[in-house]
């Protein structure tokens, strides 16, 4: 990074494993570190582990988390210059980050104009057309009839989706792959749409075939000048929420890579963007890719471009919000090897991943070459019911990718966490999946191969090491601890670990 | 010596010999002689045949959790009158007990007591992490009893609600 003096002190608006990975950039950097906490937070990991804690209301997120005056006051008192907002909460609000540049304060993201403008997905796409971006093709309006429809369709070209204008949930939705089909699908969707909506107005957009989510990394200085860091591939979504992401992309070559890559740069330069950004793409079968939106923050998944590129990606913010020029050039990145990431969440998947909130009894990361966890919490901390289940993540790097999967299989082995439930058992087997395992997963891939997903049978043997190991720990027990003799209590298999009887 | 714990909610006996050093497991699928080590409060070391495995261990008041090389099990007491889990969301003599299927805040109650509700209709709104989960009545019914108030903290299986059929 080139020149240019940086934070004293910065306040880091949010929690868990996202705060923990801007309190190290900032220890690293010999930048002080101010976390905030709400009531249900005081022993939360980012709460120990940042130079300074400021409390800011109590649990639920809209008193805490998300309250500006609360943020802006904790800054302002502590000294704070610059605040680094991480993703989710106040991380793509225009009126907070409009409020920090009214207080002087320095939001480390990009400036309120960019913000707004790709936050409204409209006025984005809007722009972006004109930029000449590629964006799903679609009708501009709803269809006045089935003439003007079947043009629509010739020129937006087959297949194409009907959809309902008031629409959402499949409702009134329909594949139409040609001409001939095209007016009874209409119909069935004006019926479906009126009987769900009331409203049977429908309009005709691009039907995406078996799409992959590919998104890219940008960089800008305030100069404007804008480098990407290349791809991220995040099919692997169950309820549209991304499990498992991926550096490079199975799916691009080099020719596709420097296209998008540049297109992600146009797009960031259209909307003066500034700062770290992430512009996703759908990508098609015949490899066409659409633009679908600007994630104006740090994501959840930039570790796997960290591991490619090299380059700390948090450290780079604050160098640029601090002013500093961008001294990394595009013709200087490249990729090295294969990242890839699983979020752990607190859910259940043995119980349709429900929210499993609760006691860690037991933590242990695993560890060993290639592999990062990016935690945000520790044994014997109560993972709060009211904040995202999002745990920590578990990144690992190796030369390729097949390296990178074996990696992650070995890292989800050695992965211990007692007391609530994760997915680690289900993210095991998405990992094995042959087609995870070819490269070939679109967005489809949970629904189509891991619906109704159940855990493979225990193996026998580790259920009676498991049995054994029960045994020796109730045998184990120290005499303190040992229930008196006599007593009804004596008896509790309980206080002994299991049930038994000297002699038999 | 003889145990009986329930695992993953299944009764299961075991018959161990704590010898000088080996602790040996006895019983139908044979003897299993294992050299045992304690590293740490949650960590054991177990060798058996020569095969070594690593085993992790926590508990809480109710269940002794178990990580044998990447699987996990739950060991509980073996309660007097069961055999596993008890059947409380089924119905029991015409009685449905509506409970939580995970720790969280009741954020409304949707009926009162006495009202009569149909299969499917939305009784009680719970949420954790974001997420809301409508409970919804297993039958047509009456509720009998409402246990819980919207801003009321749950935990798994705790009730909420018992409707009575009819």
């Amino acid at each position: 990074m080139a020149e240019g003096k940086l934070f004293d002190k910065i306040l880091i608006a949010n929690r868990g494993e996202i705060a923990v990975r801007v309190i190290r950039a900032c220890r690293e950097l010999g930048i002080r570190s101010v976390g905030v906490y709400s009531e249900a937070d005081r022993a939360a990991l980012h709460c120990r582990m940042a130079d300074e804690a400021v409390p800011v209301g109590p649990a639920p997120s809209l008193e805490s988390y998300l309250n500006m005056d609360r943020i802006i006051e904790a800054a302002k008192r502590t000294g704070c210059r610059a605040i680094h907002p991480g993703y989710g909460f106040l991380a793509e609000n225009a009126d907070f980050c409009r409020r920090c540049e009214k207080e002087d304060i320095v939001f480390i993201g990009p400036n309120s104009a960019a913000l707004e403008l790709v936050g409204d997905k409209v006025r984005a796409r809007r722009a972006m057309e004109k930029a000449g971006v590629p964006i799903i093709p679609g009708m501009k309006s709803v269809a006045a009839d089935d003439e003007e429809c079947a043009a629509q369709a010739r020129k937006i070209g087959y297949p194409v989706m009907v959809k309902a204008s008031a629409g959402g949930g499949g409702k009134g939705m329909r594949i139409v792959s040609g001409e001939d089909e095209l007016r009874p699908a209409l119909e069935a969707g004006r019926r479906e749409a009126k009987s769900a909506f009331g409203d049977d107005s429908v309009y005709l957009e691009k039907y995406i075939e078996e799409p992959r989510h590919v998104e890219f990394q940008v960089l800008a200085d305030d100069s404007g000048d804008t480098v990407h860091l290349f791809e991220r591939e995040c099919s692997i979504q169950r309820r549209h929420q991304k499990i498992v992401e991926e550096s490079p992309s199975p799916a691009l070559d080099p020719e596709l890579r420097m296209k998008m890559g540049e297109t992600a740069r146009k797009v960031m330069m259209a909307a003066k963007y500034n700062n770290a950004g992430t512009v996703e793409f759908l990508l098609d079968r015949n490899k066409r890719f659409y633009f679908l939106e600007v994630n104006a923050r740090l994501q959840v998944e930039h570790p796997v471009t960290e591991m490619v590129t090299g380059v700390d990606l948090v450290q780079q913010q604050i160098g640029m919000a601090s002013g500093r020029k961008l001294s990394l050039r595009q013709e200087e990145l490249g990729q090295r090897g294969h990242a890839i990431e699983c979020r752990i969440y607190a859910e259940d998947p043995t119980n349709n991943f429900l929210p499993s909130p609760g006691r860690i009894l037991y933590l242990k990361e695993p560890s060993g070459p290639g592999v990062r966890h990016d935690c945000g919490i520790y044994s014997g901390w109560d993972v709060p019911i009211h904040y995202d289940p999002i745990l920590a993540k578990l990144i690992v790097w190796a030369e390729d990718r097949e390296a990178a999967c074996r990696r992650m299989l070995s890292a989800l082995g050695d992965y211990v966490l007692l007391g609530i439930r994760t997915p680690i058992p289900f993210l095991r087997d998405v990992v094995r999946h042959p087609v995870f395992r070819e490269g070939k997963a679109t967005t489809g891939f949970i629904k189509e191969h891991m619906e109704g997903w159940a855990a493979e049978a225990k193996d026998g043997e580790k259920r009676r090491l498991a049995l054994a190991a029960a045994a020796y720990l109730a045998l184990d027990r120290k005499p303190a601890s040992r229930p008196t003799a006599g007593a009804r209590e004596a008896y509790s298999p309980w206080k002994a670990l299991g049930r038994w009887r000297q002699g038999e | 010596m003889e145990f009986e714990f329930l695992i993953d909610g299944n009764k299961e006996k075991i018959e161990v010999e704590a010898g000088k050093g080996l602790f040996k497991v006895v019983g139908p699928e044979g003897a299993l002689e294992l050299d045992v080590r304690r590293i740490s409060d949650n960590c054991l070391s177990l060798l058996h045949g020569g095969r070594s495995r690593e085993v992790y261990h926590a508990r809480d008041k109710e269940r002794l959790l178990l990580w044998v090389d990447g699987e996990q099990f739950e060991v509980r007491e073996p309660s007097e009158d069961s055999g596993g889990r008890r059947a409380d969301d089924a119905a029991r003599e015409g009685q449905w007990r509506i409970a939580s299927p995970m720790p969280g805040k009741v954020i409304k109650i949707v009926v009162a007591e006495g009202e009569k509700v149909r299969k499917n209709q939305t009784l009680a709104v719970v949420e954790a992490m974001k997420m809301e989960n409508e409970l919804k009545s297993p039958g047509d019914g009456t509720v009998k009893k409402v246990h819980a108030a919207a801003g009321d903290l749950v935990d798994t299986n705790n009730p909420i609600l018992e409707i009575e059929a009819g």
